[in-house]
């Protein structure tokens, strides 16, 4: 989470949103949200996986679970 | 319930002791979604203001302010922590528990520093954005 919330403090172009799961739960299955952390970029829930954020080239728009920040910052900017 | 045990209570003053600027936390609070089952008759919007008060409380530079469904919330409770007041985007929609309180408290230290804690690689890959990005990181209380 917290490196969303450093990528959104270094660019004005970057906005960065914590969802808790449980809580809103409608949102949290529209996201297919089945694990966590998933992060989802400009909220299109397609292309999960973290299989498809290491082919390359793939218009990954989500994934799940905690990566380091310069593979972090590619899957965010292959969207 | 204390809101943090001693020793990060501790912690958490050193931390905003070294903020470098302010930090606001604009709490917001209105209708809310029914939540799985399991939450139990908490009630968030309040638990959401003691724990944005309680971290206020830890340092001077920190301040907490609560309005009632403020523009630009789709969602509440929810905090915005902002460096100077200011709207930087960072948001965290629901209540911040266990773990995911220490999410809270790294946006705070962020915000409140002169320069970004991210490699300078990374910065400066990030100038060279050129378009809007909104990322949505879905967590659960741990």
């Amino acid at each position: 989470m917290l490196l969303a919330y450093k990528l959104s403090y270094a660019s004005e172009r970057v906005t960065a949103t914590a969802i808790e799961a449980n809580e809103f739960p409608q949102l949290a299955q529209e996201m297919q949200v089945w694990a966590v952390p998933r992060i989802v970029v400009d909220g299109e829930p397609r292309c999960a996986g973290s299989a498809a954020g290491q082919a390359g080239g793939a218009r990954l728009k989500a994934w799940d679970g905690a990566v380091p920040e310069p593979e972090f910052l590619r899957r965010v900017l292959a969207t | 319930m204390a809101l943090l045990r001693a020793e990060e209570e501790t912690k958490g003053r050193e931390w905003f002791a070294e903020l470098e600027h302010p930090v606001e936390l604009l709490v917001a609070i209105g209708p809310e979604e029914t939540p799985l089952a399991g939450a139990g008759d908490v009630d968030f919007g309040a638990e959401m203001v003691r724990v944005c008060e309680g971290l206020a409380e830890l340092g001077d530079r920190v301040t907490c302010r609560v309005e009632d469904e403020p523009d630009g919330f789709p969602r509440f409770p929810a905090v915005s922590i902002r460096p100077d007041g200011r709207d930087a985007g960072v948001r965290y929609d629901g209540l911040p528990w266990g773990y995911e309180l220490g999410s809270l408290v790294g946006a705070i230290v962020e915000a409140g520093r002169a320069e970004s804690s991210l490699r300078p690689d990374s910065l400066a890959t990030l100038a060279e954005l050129d378009r809007n990005l909104a990322l949505d990181v879905f967590v659960t209380p741990t």
